[in-house]
């Protein structure tokens, strides 16, 4: 048998494989993971019904998907920024904690009527991520280290520092246990209206907004995606890589923080270990699918947060573990990838089947 | 001397790639123990042909014969085991590795124990005929020693000096060079093949090269010498091959064409050597640099003590072999290298050390030496490229960028300097555009928003003969204009057609001062490589080509 | 200068057993940390390795729960740990994908499908790999003071990891499949044009790396906690990865740092519960020393650390000298237009 793969670059994606990826991917991701769930005994079409279709039939779920969303977006976005200017902030996760910290404590001890209260849990939350934001941009603007490993290294140590003030300085509430105290009413995230959803959703949504208009109208905008592109022609150019380098990972660890603070102030009401569901991790895969536009993070935010509540779902219903939609995750990351190779690049795949294998000419005789 | 067949014989070679046929049925002959010649231009196919023959590539038509025999190659391995050997333009080496380590790389060279006292004479012995124990041995084994031996041996067979224990990357290019010739001897390779090797050589050292060359080829080798320029086609080869646009032009004895004649069969068209000048006034001075000392990428002094001056409706050219401190130049002259010592001032204005910015704010535009690294973004699009030096003007908004007039002013650029390929500045990316068009689209940018200084790096590098002419008058308008400009060239005839003023640098220092009228090119030839001053213009006229054996003090008393 | 719940006093018997554990707590890093050295010679980035190493450790136990065997353990979840790394050489290598993204892809692969997976093991207790004593001289010399448990009593993979130190850097040095692999990392153009197999190179570094990740992670569960809880690797992974970095891609350094990280690691888990105070100090200071001395801060330091290191490391390099593998991060494909 002889199998030849032959690649040829393409110079056109054609239609079928633009549109359809996304959907591919997804039943791909969500076929395979039906394995996973039948070997726990479980039936993969009455549990994905669950996850994906029961939020949607009642304003509970409706609420829910929206406010499971909100430090998606965020984070999302504090992940499509320094990826703009060509640098991942895989620590987005660090920037979310620190806020979140920072939030929570000008919550549990500033006495101030809500309307102002939140907004000064906020901007102190974008402080506090911005700076921890700012910590990898410094570096890779000054010294060129590598960024994905300073934000990393760096969100675990800041859910250790999290880990410490939960025991410690902002330890709270009846007994003894590593969590703070709860947040006073006023510090507590109000509903919308009709929607059911906290008001951290306005903010997310005034976030897709800003950076929307941030990326693709202002000239500071301009100069990210062109340092993102080449930074040695945007140096020359005038632009400064190191100043751009340091904005996006500080305004990114902004939006980070105040995902932090608005999953504290708006869902969990106070401070414990461990508290993200890996908002930070889910942001990167969030930040590819929406590589192209603040509004296209805001949609793969949305189809996430129905993935983490249908995740949430599952465990109830069905007593098996949430971690199912991190291998979902994965998996959807695998085919994105696998597809974006089958767009730059066409296949052909001949097989022959028995005789004598073709001998890897060296030397082919012939008279003369 | 030539036999019944020739030794290599390429046969209706066709390659294609996306939009282009690179190779359009060429036929190619070499006789053993000659030199034969390449020529064309950027584009034409030569590196292409000799990358199929080399087996980086594989032809989608044709057929190439070894001493008559049909061979088919599929990978640069199956050429060395048909003893051909290639010296590539861009040095294929691993800085971090030894001389010898680069040698050896691939044959897998076994540590003492295993090794089977072979001295190398063949090629490569068939990998089948080992045992497994002699091909684990040399897996997990390495030995150097047999190896250096060898290297110290041809080197100094053929004239070279070399260490085979120093890391590449602390050897100078002309050393380099000869690791990569080594390589292919060591291999004991039948043919060479030499694609635009003098690229990076001094001219002193590219004599050097044609001497090795010559004594290679008397031994038997037999060597194909790729290359764009005249003169050493005319210097050193036996028979010489045209190539253009894809297709074989002519194969002619060297000594029977001349110049022109090649210059016709590379370009197609006649070829005017000479460029029309106006007249133009010196105006005041624009650009005034004193003193410069700077470092280049390594940390090694590139800049000793440089002053220039342009003023105003003056070209000033840089002559000079590429290494000698032309770029740490022109990215000081720009803000985007700093000066360790010295000042430059732009209309009077000290801007030693500032920001790029501020050097584009005051007026200076820059034509890098590498395109696609420092001028242009290839991802993005031919707008946004087109804009990146005057976003910040008025005309396009203060914080919020108003796109239309963007687009408006990228859509005068191209028309204005005729880039070509652009449906839609907004979409197509300017990785899109061929070489020849994305230069003119930075030529453009740099020239359509009229500055007072332009650095032109290296302008016509890389690009077709039209885009070569246009350019070049894009460059004599503005200084009609009352541009002044300082043109680094490598190419002598550009810089002695082009300038007013020529400075000659050699090693960081400008060691010659001259004119158009008054440069005699042999002599300047010799400054380029450290002649010292005080060698009359006229001593040239009567040694013939090159510098004399034995007056060159740069290359400290290795064997001629 | 210690008060505390219970008295502690920093005499040999402390050293003793810090020492002890440093070699066990390293032992993780030394492992994962070679095997990433491998694949990032080769230009492989590997920032799946904290997933490869739960794999690695879950697997294991699962087998050793099962079988009772813990070699057979070890063995299964090298096999995981290659498998993992399989689908990594394959996205990276023949699809020519990002590795941060697949890295990242692996990590939260492996992590999901562990805590999916080994949700109904954590109660199993195993009997693990026990410490041995050195044979013949480790009866007399574990009494040695200080230095004597560290050196010779330990588990079989604590020698192991100090063996695979010199072994890698043989290897990677000394041999004509370390110099091609090294190529590889730096000019895979360059390697291919010299007869090199590029590919199968990359494709063996990395699948070795994911072998050692299994064997670590395997460690881990078998070995050093005798366990299996969710997400026990605990971030060890990303530490394995810095670490490379800090050792400059050479084992010799890669094995000072392990311990270094090990030795933080086993300070942490001794000074729980354990409050330090300087006697007679004013209240400040020993608020001060309380927050540095908090196991949970304590738990920072390795990376903040690592990113000084990091930091100090990559300002001082050289271009042309640098250690860093040139081509790391870089698809490579043969015909380029």
């Amino acid at each position: 048998m002889n199998v030849d793969v032959e690649l040829t670059a393409r110079q056109e994606v054609p239609a079928w494989l633009t549109y359809g990826t996304p959907v591919f991917t997804v039943v791909a991701a969500l076929l395979l993971s039906s394995i996973a769930l039948v070997i726990l005994g479980v039936d993969p079409f009455g549990a994905y019904v669950t996850m994906f279709v029961d939020p949607w039939t009642s304003q509970f779920g409706v609420s829910n998907v929206l406010e499971k969303s909100v430090p998606l977006i965020l984070a999302g976005l504090a992940v499509y920024l320094p990826l703009r200017a060509g640098l991942w902030n895989i620590g987005a996760t660090g920037q979310l904690y620190i806020g979140a910290i920072a939030g929570t404590w000008i919550g549990l001890n500033v006495s101030l009527p809500s309307a102002l209260l939140i907004p000064l849990m906020l901007v102190v939350a974008g402080l506090g991520g911005a700076v921890w934001g700012f910590i990898p941009g410094y570096l890779r603007a000054k010294w060129g280290v590598n960024e994905i490993i300073v934000s990393l290294l760096i969100a675990y140590a800041a859910i250790r520092i999290n880990g410490y003030m939960v025991r410690g300085p902002m330890q709270g509430g009846l007994g003894n246990f590593p969590q703070s105290a709860i947040l006073p009413l006023d510090a507590q995230l109000p509903e919308i209206p009709l929607l059911g959803a906290h008001v951290g959703f306005l903010v997310a949504l005034l976030a897709v907004g800003a950076i929307y208009v941030l990326v693709k109208r202002a000239r500071i905008g301009y100069e990210i995606t062109f340092v993102g592109a080449n930074p040695d022609a945007a140096h020359q150019a005038g632009m400064r890589a190191s100043f751009i380098y340091v904005l996006v990972f500080a305004v990114g660890g902004a939006l980070a923080g105040m995902a932090g603070v608005i999953e504290i102030a708006g869902i969990q009401t106070r401070l414990r270990p461990d508290f993200s569901p890996g908002y930070g991790f889910t942001a990167i895969p969030i930040a590819l699918l929406g590589r192209n536009g603040a509004i296209q993070v805001f949609v793969a935010a949305l189809f996430f947060g129905l993935l983490f509540v249908g995740g949430t779902a599952l465990e109830i219903s069905y007593s098996v573990p949430a971690a199912l939609v991190d291998v979902i995750q994965a998996l959807i990351i695998l085919f994105l990838i696998t597809a974006e190779f089958f767009k730059r690049f066409a296949v052909d795949v001949s097989i022959e089947w028995g005789g004598a294998p073709e001998p890897a000419p060296s030397r082919v005789e012939e008279g003369g | 001397m030539p036999g019944s067949q020739p030794f290599l014989k390429m046969q209706n070679i066709v390659k294609e790639f996306p939009g282009v046929i690179a190779n359009d049925h060429v036929d190619f002959e070499v006789e053993r123990g000659e030199i034969h010649g390449l020529l064309g231009e950027n584009g034409a196919g030569k590196s292409t042909l000799m990358k199929i023959l080399y087996g980086l590539y594989t032809l989608d038509d044709g057929e190439i014969y070894l001493e008559g025999e049909r061979i088919g190659i599929e990978s640069p391995q199956q050429a060395i085991e048909a003893g051909i050997g290639m010296v590539h333009q861009h040095f294929m080496l691993i800085p971090k590795l030894t001389v010898t380590e680069n040698v050896v790389l691939g044959r897998r060279e076994p540590g003492a124990y295993f090794r089977d006292d072979q001295t190398g004479e063949d090629h490569d012995p068939d990998r089948g005929g080992k045992t497994l124990v002699d091909k684990l041995g040399a897996l997990f084994t390495i030995g150097l020693e047999s190896p250096k031996e060898r290297i110290e041996e041809l080197a100094g067979e053929y004239g070279f000096r070399i260490d085979p224990d120093q890391r590449v990357w602390e050897l100078e290019v002309g050393e380099q060079q000869r690791v990569e010739i080594l390589k292919a001897l060591y291999r004991d390779v039948d043919l060479l093949i030499l694609d635009e090797p003098t690229a990076v050589l001094t001219p002193n050292e590219a004599e050097r090269l044609f001497e090795t060359i010559s004594r290679l080829a008397e031994d038997g080798l037999s060597i194909i010498f790729i290359t764009h320029k005249l003169k050493e086609i005319m210097a050193v080869t036996d028979r010489v091959t045209v190539l253009r646009d894809g297709e074989r032009v002519a194969t002619v004895p060297t000594a029977d064409v001349t110049r022109s004649d090649l210059a016709e069969m590379m370009v197609g068209h006649e070829v005017l050597f000479q460029v029309d000048k106006d007249e133009v006034e010196r105006g005041e001075t624009l650009l005034e640099a004193e003193n410069l000392h700077a470092r280049d990428q390594r940390g090694l002094p590139a800049l000793e003590g440089v002053d220039v001056k342009v003023r105003a409706g003056e070209i000033v050219g840089i002559a000079g072999v590429s290494g000698n401190g032309q770029k740490e130049l022109a990215e000081c002259l720009v803000g985007v290298r700093s000066v360790e010592e010295g000042t430059i001032a732009i209309d009077g204005v000290d801007l030693t050390g500032e920001h790029p910015r501020a050097f584009i704010d005051a007026g200076v535009s820059f034509i890098p030496e590498d395109r696609m690294k420092y001028g242009l973004a290839p991802s993005v699009s031919v707008m946004h490229n087109a804009t990146i030096k005057d976003y910040r003007k008025d005309r396009f908004g203060n914080r919020l960028l108003d796109y239309g007039e963007l687009e408006a002013y990228a859509n005068e650029l191209v028309e204005a300097f005729d880039v070509r390929g652009i449906r839609d500045v907004r979409t197509v990316t300017a990785g899109d555009l061929s070489g020849g068009n994305m230069q003119k689209l930075i030529v453009g940018r740099e020239i359509y928003r009229e500055p007072d200084v332009l650095i032109a790096n290296q302008p016509t590098r890389g690009v077709d003969v039209g885009a070569i002419e246009s350019i070049r008058e894009f460059l004599l308008e503005q200084r009609s204009a009352g541009m002044g400009i300082l043109l680094i060239s490598e190419d002598l005839d550009e810089v002695l057609d082009l300038s007013d003023r020529i400075l000659v640098i050699y090693e960081g220092e400008f060691v010659h001062e001259t004119t158009p009228e008054a440069a005699q090119r042999e002599h300047v030839g010799l400054m380029m490589t450290g002649g010292t001053d005080g060698t009359e213009e006229a001593t040239a006229a009567d040694g013939g080509a090159g510098a004399p054996a034995g007056s060159d003090p740069s290359n400290g008393g290795e064997i001629e | 200068m210690v008060s505390s719940l219970a008295p502690l006093s920093l005499d040999v018997s402390f050293w003793t057993g810090l020492l002890d554990a440093t070699v066990a707590a390293g032992t993780i890093f030394i492992i994962a940390s070679l095997g990433e050295i491998i694949a990032e010679r080769a230009g492989i980035l590997n920032l799946g390795m904290e997933g490869m190493l739960l794999v690695g450790a879950l697997t294991g136990f699962m087998t050793t729960v099962v079988t009772n065997n813990p070699y057979l353990g070890f063995l299964v979840a090298i096999l995981a740990g290659t498998t993992m790394a399989a689908i990594h050489a394959f996205l990276c290598i023949s699809l020519k994908s990002d590795q941060v993204i697949s890295g990242v892809m692996l990590t939260l692969l492996g992590t999901g499908l562990t805590t999916y997976f080994g949700q109904g093991w954590t109660q199993h207790n195993i009997d693990g790999v026990k410490q041995y004593t050195l044979p013949v001289i480790g009866e007399y010399l574990v009494g040695v003071p200080v230095i004597g448990p560290a050196l010779f009593e330990s588990a079989p993979t604590d020698y192991l990891a100090i063996l695979l130190v010199p072994t890698v850097w043989y290897v990677l040095f000394r041999t004509n499949v370390g110099l091609e692999l090294i190529s590889v990392g730096e000019d895979p153009e360059t390697a291919d044009t010299m007869g090199v197999r590029v590919f199968r190179l990359k494709y063996l570094a990395v699948l070795v790396g994911g072998a050692f990740a299994g064997l670590a992670g395997a460690h881990l569960s078998l070995a050093y906690a005798q366990l299996w809880v969710a997400g026990m690797v605990a971030g060890r992974g990303w530490i394995a990865v810095a670490l490379v970095i800090f050792a400059r891609w050479q084992p010799k350094y890669a094995i000072v740092g392990a311990y270094l990280f090990g030795m933080l690691e086993a300070l942490q888990v001794r000074s729980q519960g354990i409050t330090f105070t300087v006697e007679g100090a004013p209240v400040l200071v020993n608020e001060v020393i309380k927050f540095f001395t908090h196991p949970q801060i304590m738990s920072t330091y390795p990376y903040f650390v690592t990113v000084a290191v990091l930091a100090i490391t990559v300002a001082r390099s050289r271009e042309g000298a640098s250690a860093v593998p040139s081509a790391l991060l870089e698809p490579y494909s043969r015909e380029t237009d």
